[in-house]
């Protein structure tokens, strides 16, 4: 317990002074601004740009707009970048060396594990907050209103997702060595993900729909129940993935 | 001006931001001679010029580890 | 009492043989000196003793109890430098040690008081850069004081001198030397003078195999190929006498190069006056007798082969 505490304490320190939070923060925080920004925007852009002959009419935009455009940048460049900057987190200190010492000063590998994980987790909380809260603000700011139909379960799926991603970076750190291993066997997980979400009967249960159906959750297409399975199996596959990083970190060569 | 007026909720922190992490980025390159990828050339030159995007590449890709 | 303890040790990765056979005890209060050639088996058996590798065969015990791979207890009582060691680069020397006290369950107040006396033993006692900046000797320095922190029974330091120039390796040797007065060290190397500098016991691991341990007085004398040196004036006579030193039945050896005569022989307390009445007899123009003292490289070479 003393060791968890320690290392987590140290993961934090980590993830200050390497600029990793500032970085998950700012672009976070970004996107949570520009979203509503840009759905406003949206009929002034479209009216700037020369179009010949035709008349797109594009209607006002709403508060769905802007939350349609916050899920949308948050899934798919939010993620990329939690992916960079979360990726090398157990891959690069097993490379370098640097968990030898702490570790035969008598720290269990398994706090190793759940510190990483949980600093990690945390990192990835707090700016998915701060991004949702100021997208908040920033649709009052600018439609006068910002809540939107399943807005709180929408954003909950994507945090988990988020936290799933965390855990498979986590397994995938364990399971291949070197600095980029672990970034690109998570990617192929993902791509796999998405792959298999063409098939309409599995793609119940997959994760990624956690990602990509918050929209259509927004716009009543889809319930809190037609969800729910993927919740589920998102929850038990982050749990999994955490078990065995546990089980293979602790044979791993360090 | 008055069309911008509006939009400085959102120019402000988006300014703040973008220098900040400019001089984050920067400082750390002109404090550290190694880099995963690159040289400090490339990467004042990519973090002046990119902006936002550029930090966080030098960040995440570029900087070297303590 | 035993502080380490290897017991028919061996490990092979895959089908490479790296430790046949490995059976060691270190005592309270030895500075233990394992040598070896690169690649004999040293970091293996280290990292086997730490738990980072796990042997094909045996059992090691730390104060009595039983190392398991991938388990980290009984590296509580051990303090271990390897000859890398990796740090944080964003933390500074206090706030590294600090970690590592806290990891090792120690209370703040008692990490503190350690973490000053530690510094100043190792000379970083005013340095508060972080570490990216630090040079090799730095390290090395910073690695003797995290390893010494928890007061461990037993010092592990795998090659702590061979990355170091020559005022690097003494100030390590110096610091060990003193850390030695109240643990027992384990100190893995190629460099013979190191170990002759600084340890009491040694233990000559080849080709996964320890082909020599001991006290390293007992050894040097046991192994010593009596040897005496006779320097005269010129090279003139020098064969001569070598020949009339050959017809003693107690020489082995002679060896003439220029004006000098090296000369092989059992017992030198013993007939060594007659050597010397040799020379009077013969009136030779001596510069210089000198009885040699065999080297632990001497003993090394031999033993190794």
């Amino acid at each position: 317990m003393n060791g968890w505490i320690a290392f987590t304490k140290k993961e934090f320190m980590e993830q200050l002074r390497s600029y990793k939070a500032l970085t998950l923060i700012a672009v976070l925080f970004l996107f949570g601004m520009a979203s509503p920004l840009l759905a406003k925007m949206m009929p002034v852009i479209f009216s700037q740009m020369p179009v010949q002959g035709i008349s797109i009419t594009i209607p006002k935009p709403t508060i769905l707009d802007a939350w349609v455009q916050f899920f949308k940048n948050m899934s798919q460049m939010g993620i990329i970048v939690v992916l960079l900057v979360f990726s090398g987190t157990l891959s690069r200190e097993v490379t370098k060396g640097t968990l030898v010492l702490p570790i035969s000063k008598g720290l269990s590998r398994n706090a190793v594990i759940l510190s990483k994980y949980f600093a990690s987790i945390i990192s990835w909380t707090f700016s998915y907050a701060l991004a949702g809260v100021t997208a908040c603000g920033y649709t009052f700011y600018l439609f006068g209103r910002f809540s939107a139909p399943h807005l709180f379960f929408s954003l909950f799926c994507l945090w988990l997702f988020g936290a799933f991603l965390l855990a498979v970076i986590m397994l995938a750190g364990t399971v291949v060595s070197g600095n980029y291993g672990g970034l690109l066997l998570t990617a192929v997980v993902l791509a796999v993900m998405l792959a298999v979400n063409v098939f309409p009967r599995i793609n119940k249960w997959n994760p990624v729909t956690l990602a990509s159906d918050n929209s259509s959750l927004l716009l009543n297409a889809k319930t809190v129940g037609d969800l729910s399975a993927a919740v589920w199996t998102t929850f038990s596959l982050t749990v999994l993935c955490l078990i065995l990083s546990l089980i293979l970190f602790r044979k791993k060569k360090l | 001006m008055k069309n911008i007026l509006p939009y400085l909720p959102f120019l402000i922190p988006i300014a703040v931001i973008q220098i900040a992490l400019a001089v984050a980025a920067l400082v750390h390159i002109f404090r550290h001679k190694n880099y995963r990828i690159g040289n400090r050339g490339l990467w004042v030159i990519v973090v002046v010029v990119f902006e936002i995007l550029g930090p966080i590449l030098y960040f995440t890709l570029g900087k070297g580890d303590d | 009492m035993e502080i380490l303890k290897l017991d028919h040790i061996q490990k092979s990765f895959g089908k490479l043989s790296v430790i046949q056979d490995l059976s060691l005890t270190v005592s309270e209060h030895s500075l233990f000196g394992l040598i070896g050639k690169n690649g004999a088996g040293k970091t293996t058996a280290m990292k086997m003793v730490l738990g980072f590798l796990q042997p094909s065969r045996g059992e090691i015990r730390v104060c009595g109890e039983k190392v398991t791979y991938g388990k980290t207890q009984t590296n509580r009582s051990i303090g271990y430098l390897p000859d890398v060691p990796e740090f944080y680069g964003y933390m500074t020397p206090k706030e590294y040690l600090k970690l590592c006290g806290r990891i090792a369950g120690q209370k703040p107040e008692q990490i503190r008081k350690r973490t000053e006396e530690l510094l100043t033993l190792v000379g970083l006692a005013n340095v508060n850069r972080k570490i990216h900046g630090f040079s090799r000797g730095m390290k090395q320095r910073l690695g003797i004081a995290q390893a010494l922190l928890s007061e461990p029974k037993l010092l592990i330091c795998d090659e702590p001198t061979s990355a170091l120039d020559p005022i690097g390796r003494k100030e390590i040797l110096d610091i060990l030397s003193l850390a030695g007065q109240q643990t027992a060290i384990v100190f893995s190397t190629h460099i013979l003078s190191d170990v002759e500098r600084i340890c009491n016991q040694i233990g000559i691991l080849d080709q996964g195999r320890l082909v020599l341990q001991g006290d390293i007085s007992d050894i040097k004398s046991t192994y010593r190929p009596d040897t005496v040196r006779i320097e005269l004036a010129g090279p003139s006579g020098v064969s001569v006498l070598a020949e009339k030193l050959q017809d003693f039945p107690f020489v082995s050896a002679t060896e003439v190069k220029e004006n000098a005569v090296t000369v092989r022989l059992a017992g030198v307390e013993k007939h060594g006056h007659k050597i010397l009445e040799l020379l009077v007899r013969e009136q030779s123009p001596v510069l210089k007798y000198e009885v040699q003292e065999s080297s632990l490289e001497d003993v090394f070479l031999e033993v190794v082969k």
